[in-house]
């Protein structure tokens, strides 16, 4: 198969990110099985489900189109309450979130296989017949509300069924109107829904007959509550809001006409289409207005007002028109731009879903998601795209802006500069340029935060994407565990938030696999039957760390000693003077562990030294704490950024070379005679501790010149400690680092150049190479 | 012959019709007929080391540098001199000499015991397969233009080494060129 094109690629990025937000909200749900699911929420992964068969269908993906027409017909039984959200449901669900991301991954990688087709297919097939039918209720609660009728007509079907499921739960039903200016009338409604969501469930927003003002624009908003009513009046203190109750009815029905008149407002009726207005409301909505109305909305693309006006040969159209015409002095041509929205809103209560999308409630929420999505960007490791909230951008280019203007000015300086020619040039030159260049420096500096800024998503993304991988594994494991996750917040680099899923998976693997004992073996032990596995970051100055516990049995370091004494990775003699923290550390060694020593240790297992491999590429340091029964921690210590990072500047023979601060530990000033060599290998006695020691110059090859002392800057990546001589330190610096590049790769102690302003590259030091190197000799010599 | 075959009859092309007005407006309406010659001159880009000149075609040359400051990568192959910063890209310069056997060893340009580079002395940047990289070059003449009839096969016996990355030889009048393969010149 061919390379995925361009628009494949968009449509893989943007596909994860739907599946992102799918599987978040299935966490959740997941998460509180047993109790009753949160109608937004499953109605929020009715809309990932439908989004995602609407761009399936746009790139012609069958697979994933199909599958996902399952998924959206199930879950729209399910939100309509045909369906009764079970456990089989919900796993199912949830392997049709795991088949999505197999069809999406073939299709990345541009491939199609059948077993995978066939399954999706299956998938699909299973959705349509799944559950069972919730109990059929003989009375309609929902003709208990008092509700004009022309208003019911208009709810969508999934809107009807909330307030039905309301008022059948006895919640109080408000109609919250509020006037909003038309300019900002989305902030203000955003706002206002979201004071009301925690206080209530909003089940429908519509269009209000009052206008708010010369520009403005009314909104109608029905409300279930359960809270007291000056509980609600202070939640909304400060909104334009104005409540009203709907009275529900105990039991029997009314006539029609009561209905209208109970509740004030058959204005709402024609306010929902934008052409109503105060006079024509007073005299009382008579059906055939109302079904002009609709004869005319139906009409699909007219605009209330004008082409009704202008068609008087019909007489129901004909008097709508007339009563639109009569709002137009204060009702401004306000409501009929709302119109054509307006209209489709009206055509919603026929069809479902694509009306719901269409309706003002939906387009804030869906505009709340996007603004909740740019604030939270998804993992995608599929893709390599960024998401950057617009505003950031904005400031960006905000700041391009200004770096012009400092240049234009610079030009100036230079301009006059060359046209005084030889003269002495003046003090107050010498003044201007330096607070231009202060200025420019100052500008240069925020584009730099500012796009780091940019690069920056939270961690809670891998984090969410492995609380799914647990409760799999958990389940595989037969253990009882609690995941907890702490500080999703923080945000690192992108790169770096990409490259730990796999280095965390692997960590938490463990812990569940070999970390945490069985449940019997837990209370025997005198702990509670479910055990805690927990994930949590925090930023620490520059650093971000990520903590990875659990509180299991805790590793053995005499079986660690034990199998790195039969595996050969340690001497007898060196065994011997090992602490416990270092006996610990064995794990890290590459051929610690493999997949026989698993099931012989009782703690970790496989492959650690990848994961501080991994984390080396990062710049990240681990650390591991165990206590035997107590548990076992890792600690992953890593830069907040690639991009720029601060560097220390050395001098060795009058060479300079950079070295990442984020891998420098300590420097110490060391005279010669303080080096001692052990088996004709030079090391430093820093604290009572044994560090392994190189020079530069020698590692490097390079001419030594006598010094009378040096600086040895103690550099430890993951576990390894190593101090590096060299004859000078210059200073720090933020460095970008450039890649040698294709002809360079096999360099080896180099990681890259960079330029320090003299246009010299400077080359930058590879640590976790020159460690490697230097800990080589070292185990060789030993 | 159909109507229509007639009326379409004019609009055939006749093997023995003169369409050279048509060729002219082809080629840009000059007037001037380009009769398609034999042979199209490629251009050589032509430098000198040691005194002797050499070329590479041109279109395996992305740009002309002078000699920026080096940098030297510890323990790198010995032809590789070190790394340069052009307009913020980082490349590596190497030196073809040694394997030309025009001298014994890379000369010392590179780190901080390096003297100024020669005056006239460039880096040309080529394009290779695993990317850009810099050729050191003492002087660079100029363009010539050869063609295929200017062109020689390698002379046999020619000097040790460097048979992989001599392609050919050009003569133009009285001068003689090298042709060098930069893959090859450039090959670790």
């Amino acid at each position: 198969m061919s390379a995925p094109s361009k628009a494949l690629a968009e449509f893989v990025a943007e596909a994860t990110e739907i599946l992102e937000a799918l599987g978040k909200d299935l966490l959740v749900l997941d998460e509180r099985r047993g109790q009753e699911a949160d109608p937004d929420r499953v109605n929020g992964i009715f809309r990932a489900a439908h989004s995602l068969k609407g761009l399936a269908g746009l790139f012609g993906q069958e697979r994933i189109s199909r599958l996902a027409h399952g998924t959206e017909d199930l879950l729209d039984r399910l939100r309509l309450g045909k369906l009764h959200l079970n456990d089989a449901v919900l796993d199912t669900l949830i392997e049709a979130l795991d088949a999505f991301q197999a069809l999406l991954a073939e299709t990345a990688r541009g491939t199609e296989t059948d077993g995978l087709t066939r399954r999706a297919d299956g998938m699909a097939e299973r959705l349509g017949h799944l559950g069972e039918a919730p109990v059929a209720r003989d009375e309609d609660p929902l003709d208990r509300l008092e509700l004009e009728a022309q208003v019911r007509s208009v709810f969508t079907e999934y809107e009807e069924h909330r307030l039905r499921e309301n008022v059948r739960k006895g919640v109080s039903m408000w109609r919250v109107r509020a006037a909003f200016d038309l300019s900002d009338f989305d902030k203000g409604l955003a706002d206002l829904n979201t004071r009301l969501k925690p206080l209530g469930e909003v089940i429908s927003t519509l269009p209000s007959a009052q206008p708010g003002g010369a520009h403005g624009i009314a909104f109608d908003l029905i409300f279930g509550t359960q809270v007291s009513v000056p509980e609600l009046e202070s939640g909304l203190k400060g909104t334009p809001a104005e409540l009203a109750r709907l009275a529900v009815r105990p039991a029997t029905t009314r006539s029609a006409e009561a209905l209208v008149r109970a509740t004030e407002s058959p204005a709402i009726v024609l306010g929902t289409l934008g052409v109503g207005s105060a006079p024509e409301a007073s005299t009382g909505t008579s059906p055939p207005a109302s079904r002009g109305v609709r004869a005319a909305t139906d009409g699909g693309t007219h605009q209330p007002l004008f082409p009704l006006a202008s068609d008087p040969s019909d007489t129901e159209q004909g008097e709508t028109g007339a009563s639109g015409q009569d709002s137009e002095p204060d009702g401004e041509p306000a409501p009929s731009t709302k119109g054509p929205s307006l209209v489709t809103y009206l055509q919603g209560p026929g069809g479902r879903a694509p009306a719901l999308a269409a309706t003002p409630s939906g387009a804030s929420q869906a505009g709340a998601g996007a603004a909740s999505a740019l604030a939270e960007p998804s993992l995608r490791s599929l893709t390599q795209t960024v998401r950057v909230d617009i505003g950031k951008l904005d400031g960006l280019i905000n700041m391009v802006g200004e770096l012009l203007l400092i240049k234009a000015s610079l030009q100036r300086l230079a301009e006059s500069a060359r046209q005084e020619g030889v003269v002495p040039l003046s003090k107050l030159f010498g003044q201007e340029l330096a607070r231009e260049t202060r200025g420019l420096e100052r500008k240069l500096e925020a584009l730099q935060e500012g796009l780091l800024e940019a690069r920056m998503v939270p961690v809670g993304q891998v984090f969410d994407k492995l609380a799914r991988l647990v409760r799999r594994i958990t389940r595989e494991a037969g253990k009882e565990i609690d995941f907890v996750i702490g500080g999703g917040e923080v945000e690192l680099d992108k790169l770096i938030v990409e490259e730990l899923s796999d280095p965390l998976m692997h960590l938490i693997r463990n812990a569940i696999d070999h970390g945490v004992e069985s449940p019997d073996t837990r209370l025997a032990a005198g702990k509670p039957r479910r055990a805690v596995v927990s994930l949590r970051a925090e930023q620490k100055g520059n650093h971000v760390v990520i903590q990875v516990s659990d509180d299991g049995a805790g590793i053995d370091e005499l079986r660690v000693r034990e199998v790195a004494l039969t595996r050969g990775l340690i001497t007898r003699a060196q065994a011997e003077e090992m602490g416990r923290r270092e006996l610990l550390n064995l794990i890290f060694l590459p051929g610690f562990s493999t997949a026989r020593s698993v099931s012989e240790l009782s703690g970790r297992g496989v492959g650690l030294d990848v994961v501080k491999n991994n984390l080396g590429n990062l710049s990240g340091i681990i650390d591991v704490w165990s206590e035997r029964g107590k548990g076992t921690a890792f600690h992953l210590t890593l830069p907040v950024t690639l991009a720029i990072i601060r560097a220390l500047v050395v001098g060795v023979s009058a060479r300079t070379y950079a070295v990442p601060l984020n891998s420098v530990l300590e420097i110490l000033s060391v005279q010669p005679r303080e080096i001692r060599t052990m088996e004709r290998r030079e090391v430093l006695d820093v604290r009572g501790q044994t560090l392994p020691f190189v020079r530069l110059s020698r590692l490097f090859g390079l001419p030594e010149r006598p010094v009378s002392r040096y600086f040895v800057v103690v550099v430890g990546l993951a576990q390894e400690r190593l101090g590096i001589a060299v004859d000078e330190l210059f200073g720090q610096q933020d460095i970008v680092t450039k890649p040698l590049g294709g002809r360079l790769q096999s360099v080896r102690g180099i990681s890259g150049a960079t330029d320090l302003g003299n246009r010299r590259p400077v080359l930058v030091l590879d640590v976790a190479a020159l460690l490697e190197e230097g800990l080589a000799l070292e185990r060789r010599r030993a | 012959m159909s109507r229509f075959a007639e009326l379409l009859d004019d609009f055939f092309f006749r093997p023995d019709e003169d369409v050279s007005g048509l060729q002219d407006f082809a080629a840009g309406s000059d007037g001037v007929a380009s009769a398609a010659p034999e042979e199209v001159p490629e251009e050589y880009l032509s430098f000198r080391l040691e005194g002797e000149s050499y070329a590479v075609p041109i279109r395996a040359v992305r740009e002309i540098s002078k000699v920026p400051p080096l940098t030297e990568i510890p323990r790198a192959e010995p032809h590789l001199l070190g790394v340069m910063n052009l307009r913020g890209e980082l490349l590596p310069a190497y030196d073809i000499k040694v394997r030309l056997g025009l001298a014994e060893k890379a000369p010392l340009v590179a780190g901080p015991d390096a003297p100024v580079p020669p005056r006239d002395a460039r880096i040309l940047v080529l394009r290779t397969e695993t990317g850009p990289a810099g050729v050191w070059v003492d002087t660079v003449s100029g363009v010539v233009k050869l063609k295929p009839s200017m062109l020689e096969p390698p002379p046999p016996g020619l000097r040790r080494g460097d048979k992989d990355c001599v392609v050919g030889i050009g003569r133009r009048g009285p001068s003689l060129y090298i042709l060098l393969d930069p893959e090859q010149a450039l090959a670790p």
